[in-house]
Formats: structure tokens, sequence, C-alpha cells
């Protein structure tokens, strides 16, 4: 007869956890499932990178070719802001190397989710070597006395 | 071939005491795009290719014409070994030590790794500082006779890490250069840093002056390859690269 030997706390968490990194790895490939271009909106979606430190939000985006002064950083909601820009010169696929794809670019768009409360307001940003930096602080939330 | 095997399939002959540069995809794509200008500007000659089940079912079409994605390329007494996908994290094992034990059956003088170490305020850096590690104690006195700041300390994480791992087990002369670069943006001012040291110390002479005025070209084809290879960084835990090592009792 078979012994069932019963799952410990940390068993069950060790398969929680698991479950959860499965989940996350499924849904990254899902969204890499995707090209990053739009040949109707004319549009290169660009790299783009969130670092939350203990104050601030520093979202970045690799914005070759842009023309810094059509950049726009519009907030979509508390969570989500939208980067655009125009690119300089007209890119088509064969400026890329692929000659069997039609198509023209003319701007970069993409929606960066922040993960942390901020203050919209207080945002600052710079395009430094075709890199474009947003800065957000933090929303303060209450803050706990230690007694 | 057996499910799982990596072999590497010649065109051509290989001589012996060639010199090998790896530039396999790793953070900023500095390896893969300054492999693809060393074989660009020297004009080298496709000759061999790695045949393996691990990778996904890629082929590049070059002219109507399939090609494998690892390759290997020759000329001028060097080889340089690229990738133009991103190699999947559970492959790069197999894969590395694959082309380890053929490199060491060819008798190869000696190993070049190009990579990069990722700084998050890169785009801050007026200069950007190159780095070094090596198999053994010759390689790093050759580094250091060519100014390269040597890693005395910390942890490397990837295709280059491994390169080195069996390269001391099979005692081949290897060093790994890495400039600063960018996480997860293709950076090709890092590659022509690392072009330049590899230079001095391979005695080599590769312009890098269209990888620089080129710059936003480059980083605009590279973006989709840095994606790719991006997803595959954060399942081998490259961020372990910014960990500082434990208490270490001198």
């Amino acid at each position: 007869m078979s012994v069932r030997r019963r799952r410990s706390i940390f068993d069950l968490l060790r398969e929680y956890v698991e479950e959860i990194e499965t989940l996350t790895d499924e849904m990254v490939e899902r969204l890499m499932e995707k090209p990053s271009w739009d040949v109707r909106s004319q549009s290169l979606e660009p790299l783009c990178d969130v670092y939350v430190s203990r104050d601030k939000v520093i979202v970045t985006a690799d914005l070759p070719k842009a023309d810094p002064k059509s950049i726009r950083i519009s907030p979509i909601r508390d969570d989500l802001i939208e980067i655009t820009a125009d690119i300089r010169v007209k890119i088509n696929f064969e400026d890329l190397g692929v000659s069997h794809r039609r198509g023209e670019f003319t701007c970069f768009c993409c929606r960066v989710p922040l993960p942390v409360p901020v203050e919209v307001s207080g945002a600052k940003a710079r395009f430094v070597r075709g890199i474009l930096e947003i800065t957000f602080p933090r929303k303060k939330g209450y803050e706990i006395k230690v007694e | 071939m057996f499910s799982g095997e990596v072999k590497v399939i010649e065109h051509k002959d290989f001589p012996e005491g060639l010199k090998i540069i790896c530039g396999l995809p790793d953070v900023g794509l500095v390896g893969s795009i300054a492999a693809a200008h060393i074989i660009s500007k020297l004009n080298l000659e496709e000759v061999a290719y790695i045949e393996t089940d691990l990778l996904p079912p890629i082929i590049m079409l070059e002219n109507g014409l399939p090609r494998t994605p690892i390759r290997i390329f020759m000329g001028d007494g060097i080889a340089v070994l690229n990738s133009e996908i991103a190699i999947p994290s559970d492959a790069i094992y197999p894969v590395v030590r694959g082309i380890i034990n053929w490199v060491w059956k060819k008798k190869i003088d000696k190993i070049f790794t190009l990579s990069g170490l990722p700084v998050p305020n890169r785009h801050e850096l007026e200069k950007i500082r190159i780095f070094g590690a090596a198999s053994n104690d010759a390689m790093i006195k050759v580094l250091k006779e060519n100014e390269v700041e040597i890693i005395e300390r910390g942890f490397l994480v990837g295709p280059q890490a491994l390169i080195l791992k069996y390269c001391v087990e099979r005692n081949i002369p290897a060093i790994t250069l890495l400039a600063e670069t960018f996480y997860n943006y293709p950076d090709p001012e890092a590659s022509s840093v690392v072009i330049q040291a590899l230079n001095r110390i391979a005695n080599m002479n590769v312009d890098v002056s269209e990888l620089v005025e080129k710059g936003e070209e480059v980083r605009l084809t590279m973006r989709d390859m840095m994606r790719r290879t991006q997803a595959e960084l954060a399942k081998m835990r490259k961020s372990h690269e910014y960990d500082v090592p434990g208490f270490y009792i001198r």
C-alpha cells in the first residue's frame, strides 16, 4: 500500500511560485509574438525600460534618428504613459535590410505601464544621445513612525 | 545526429593555430554587432555552421538560400563566431560546450570573447571603460600589458561566462573583453570600444569609424534581436552581474 505524503506549506508555496513563473513566461512570450512595427500607423515600437528606485521611477526609451523637438509624453492613465516621436527621415523596410516587405515608418510609438504610483505633474524628461529619460517622483503614502 | 547534440559542420578545412573571436548575443548586443562588423570589414567567408535541434526551427534567408543562424566565418588567420538569433537560455550550456569541444579538437590558438558589462547610467557616460577576464594567468598578463582593467571579483553570466569556464577545463587560452554598455539597448559605440581593444591585443586593424558614424542605423536594425535577447537574458538571471559577491576572507 502506498503512503501518501502530506504536502507542507513550503511545497505548496514552491508550487505556487513555479506556477506564477510559468504564467509570466507565457505572457512575455505572447507579447513577443507580434511585430515591433505597424505599417498602418507607420510606426516603430522603440525599446523601453522602467527602473524603480526608493523615490523615483525612471522610464527610458531608445529613439535613434528621432527628432528631439517632436517627442511627446502623454499620461494615458495614472499607471500608463504614451511616448511618441517623429523620425527625422522616413525609413522603409529596405533601409532595414528587408526587401520582401512593403511599408515605411515615420514615427516611434509605445505605451509604457508604470509599476508603482507616481506624481505625473512632477515628471522631468531629457533626451541624451538618442535615449529619452523620463523621471517621475514616486507618490508618497502614509508614513509609519518608529517608536 | 541524436536529439540535443551540437555539431560544427565545416565547409572548409581549418588550419591549426587560428584565433577565434566569439560575438554571441548578450547585453547591448556588443559582441553581435562587433562580430558582424569584423566579418563585414575583413570580408570573411562563411566556413562552418552549428547544427543542433536545441535552437528554434529558424533559418536565415540570404538571396533566397537558407543559412543556419549560428555560423563561423574565416580569413586572414582569424575565425569569427556569430549568431543571427538570440540563443535560448536553456540551449546555452550545450551549445557553448559543443563549440569549445570543437575548438579544442581544432587546436585553436586563442579565443577572444567580445561582450558588454551593463551599467544603469550608460547614456550619461562620456567615456566607455573596458574590462577583461581570462582563462589563465598568461592571458591576464596580456590584458594588463594592453591596459585593460581586470575584473578582480564579480559575477559573469551568459555565453562568455561558459566560454571561459570550458576554456579553463580544456586548457585553451581565452580572453573576454567587456565594454560598459546598456542592458537592453543595442550599443554600437561599446562594440567599437571592444574592437579597438581587440585590435591592440590581437594585433589586428579593424576600422571602427563606420560603426560609430552609422550608430543610429545599427540601433534601429538591431531592435528586434535585442528584444529577443533581453527575454533570454532575464531567464538566465543576467541581473546577477549587478550583485555584490558575498563576504570574502583573504
